[in-house]
């Protein structure tokens, strides 16, 4: 039988695979595409647009479910669609809360999309705070990549002029709801600024997606491709070229070498013939998100790479940074009370933010280095969920709770941790999944300096209500448990210095040359930005490098 | 669920939705209701709860009631709360002893002051026997028990009251709707919303 070799094989197909399978099937690459898990079929499994009380349970969940529905996203609207057959462990002290999605298109198919750039603020980072390293390469050298994958996706927003929140191509912002304007008022007087956000969600249509229909269920799917999402987006277009087999329901296991420790392929999991099987090609781009990709790699181990692969550094795996999330504050705004309801939740958190404004004159202004940003959120959501915060019953109660309706606000924070030593994740010598593969074990822990941001965060949000003429009623006791924002940062990091860095500035790794990683794993730390737009334009430029090294003969062509 | 899980995860629900393709088994009240959107009860012959007796489920629907009642619009009868609370507590043996405990406790409770069972009691003493449960600053000592059963029964109350089609209505929620451009503060020459008309409500 004559072996298939292809091109490339693409572990992942969400936001760095999906677009790195976009970028190669359209530069005339074969490629093999693995996805952990099922395909999608947004008429069945997105099931928004559908009211509670079209459903079982509310949307709240059947309650004798509550075990296995892990994470926040894991619930009655996109049941049977996060994985849960895959397990990973937490070293004793660490708490770790992690809903995954190995759907085709990953997390893209329901992510928040907040979608900044990272600016040189982010990039020299050592040099500002002392902590973590520089990355490898400055932000004139990744501006254009931001402009392709913002040209492809659409974004909206406004232009800014903030060099720490570089400005991008953008399409026109969403506009600002009655709960905005009040907050922006308050912010400005305490000098936060207070901005649209940029968010990948389409106020024009872009490649032929249709603008969105503000129906405010973005975080289940959406029916038009009116965010992006690779299986709206790449993986059509990766499809049209017919460069691509994308194959399901195949967890990758590990990296096949060939005796001097090059990529040959991928053994795979087939999960519905649950046999093992193997796949062959002229580079691997693993994308199979920080963890799991890291995961993929430290199981790849061989004569040549005992420790697992392109792991000579033995870096692989650490450096693992996290967002923390949390409320910092809530309240009220009695200049809303019983005002008409408004359709404030139509893009969710994402239609204004606080972008970071701590350490930007002197990186040493605040009593933590870095800095953090702010999501505000709130008035006439679907589902009232003070209501039950609420004191009281009777005739009194519900109308306190119809009058409260448009008026709630809460502010939400995105902050960094610094990448540490004693941050990482490791191959569980005991536990492995049911398909014999050892899981990924967390070690994790907030760092003193995020929570020093978390407790600045509190402070500021709570004087932005006042300052906006609102109530402060209160904040989260404690951040949310690590995990939590699937934001993690750093277990392949790139840089120079192939004995201190899994990958170089492209994201190839330095010990394997046809082996490349394109999620933000290879982040060196992580920002107060979200990943997903980075991820994106970083595995632009790894794919035009790829391309290259074909064309270039480093790796031959099939 | 816990209090912060479960706030998290409606505040989540909050960003977006998502439904089960399903049937509501046990919703006959509901679905009636829907059915007939000037009908105010259908007849309780309907419905046969998951969970409680007979007895306790005229009791569940009378607390539903009172925590939501009927006033210029519709309340927790209306919109069926009682067969949810019935079918949440069916499905969830975490809360099926507090809650069977709790019905048994509110009963015991109002024979002490009463000498009767709560349903016998007027609205004003049922009322005036729920305040001290329902406000912190009225609790009394040794009625911790029946505090925590009439926090269950109002937390389930209220999910159920807020995701019915009358809830919707009653908060005139926007959700869920489509919108042709993005929806705009309607008060661009007051962005700190100070002149606005009278509240509504």
């Amino acid at each position: 039988m004559i072996r298939k070799t292809y091109d490339v094989i693409v572990i992942g197909t969400g936001a760095g695979g999906g677009t790195a399978i976009r970028a190669l099937c359209e530069a005339g690459l074969e490629v093999c595409a693995l996805n952990a898990g099922r395909r999608l079929d947004p008429n069945k499994d997105y099931r928004h647009h559908r009211r509670p009380w079209e459903m079982k349970f509310r949307a709240f969940g059947d309650p004798a479910k509550r075990a296995e529905s892990y994470g926040y996203m894991d619930n009655e609207y996109v049941e049977g669609v996060w994985e849960h057959e895959i397990p990973f462990t937490a070293a004793p002290g660490t708490e770790w809360m992690w809903p995954r999605c190995f759907a085709v298109g990953g997390k893209t198919n329901f992510w928040g999309r907040s979608s900044a750039r990272f600016g040189d603020i982010d990039f020299k980072a050592r040099s500002l705070t002392g902590q973590g390293v520089d990355w490898p390469l400055t932000y004139a050298e990744i501006a254009p990549y931001y402009s392709r994958i913002e040209r492809m996706i659409g974004v909206s927003s406004t232009v800014q002029n903030r060099p720490s929140n570089p400005d991008g191509e953008y399409l026109p912002a969403f506009n600002f709801r009655c709960l905005d304007h009040i907050l922006q008022k308050g912010a400005e007087k305490l000098g936060v600024p207070y901005l649209p956000d940029r968010i990948a969600q389409l106020t024009q249509s872009v490649e032929g997606h249709p603008p969105c229909h503000f129906c405010g269920a973005c975080t289940t799917g959406c029916d038009t491709g009116s965010f992006f999402s690779t299986p709206w987006r790449h993986l059509p277009r990766a499809e049209a070229t017919k460069k691509l087999d994308l194959r399901t329901d195949a967890l990758a296991k590990n990296i096949l070498t060939d005796s001097r420790g090059m990529a040959i392929g991928v053994a795979y999991i087939d999960r519905r013939a649950n046999r093992e099987r193997e796949v062959y090609g002229r580079a691997v781009v693993v994308a199979a998100s920080c963890i799991e990709s890291a995961r993929i790699m430290l199981n790849s181990k061989s004569r040549r790479w005992p420790d697992g692969i392109a792991n000579s550094s033995g870096q692989l795996g650490r450096n693992l940074c996290d967002h923390l999330y949390g409320e910092s504050a809530n309240g009220h705004l009695p200049q809303l009370r019983g005002q008409p309801s408004f359709p404030d939740s139509v893009g969710d958190n994402t239609i204004a933010w606080l972008p970071r404004w701590q350490n930007l004159k002197d990186p040493h202004e605040e009593k933590f280095v870095g800095g953090y940003s702010v999501y505000p959120g709130g008035g006439c959501t679907e589902y009232p969920w003070y209501a039950v915060q609420t004191e009281g019953f009777g005739s009194a109660y519900k109308r306190e709770v119809k009058r409260r309706y448009p008026s709630g606000v809460s502010f939400t924070i995105q902050a960094p941790s610094l990448p540490l030593s004693t941050n990482f994740m490791d191959l569980d010598p005991q536990v492995k999944d049911k398909y014999g593969i050892p899981v990924a074990r967390m070690h994790f822990q907030w760092d003193e300096n995020v929570l020093r941001m978390w407790e600045h965060s509190k402070e500021v949000c709570a004087d932005v209500i006042r300052a906006a003429g609102g109530v402060y009623e209160g904040c989260a006791k404690a951040p949310n448990i690590p995990g939590w924002s699937l934001h993690e940062t750093g277990t392949c990091r790139m840089g120079d210095d192939p004995q201190s860095f899994v990958t170089n500035r492209f994201g190839q790794t330095h010990d394997v040359p046809n082996l490349y990683v394109c999620d933000a794993s290879v982040f060196p730390s992580s920002t107060d930005k979200t990943t997903t737009l980075s991820i994106m334009a970083f595995t632009l430029r790894t794919c035009d490098r790829i391309v290259e090294n074909f064309r270039d003969g480093v790796h031959r062509r099939v | 669920m816990a209090a912060q899980d479960l706030q998290r995860r409606e505040i989540v629900r909050a960003l977006g939705i998502a439904l089960i393709a399903s049937h509501c088994p046990g919703f006959a009240k509901w679905a009636y209701a829907r059915a007939h959107p000037e009908a105010t009860v259908a007849p309780v012959s309907q419905f046969v709860p998951q969970f409680f007796a007979p007895a306790e489920y005229s009791l569940v629907e009378r607390l539903t009631d009172l925590v939501i009642p009927r006033d210029d619009t519709p309340g927790a009868l209306e919109a069926g709360v009682a067969e949810f609370v019935d079918f949440m507590v069916a499905h969830d043996r975490e809360q099926q002893y507090a809650f069977r405990t709790g019905l048994t406790w509110l009963n015991a409770h109002a024979h002490r002051a009463h000498g009767k069972p709560f349903l016998e009691l007027n609205e004003a003493q049922q009322v005036a026997l729920l305040e001290p449960l329902a406000y912190r600053a009225q609790y009394r000592q040794g009625e911790e028990e029946g505090q925590e059963f009439f926090r269950r029964i109002r937390e389930l109350t209220v999910m159920g009251f807020y995701t019915s089609e009358i809830g919707f209505r009653e908060l005139d929620n926007p959700a869920l709707q489509l919108y042709g451009k993005s929806p705009a503060c309607p008060h661009p020459d007051d962005p700190e919303h100070r002149h606005l008309p009278a509240p509504k409500w």
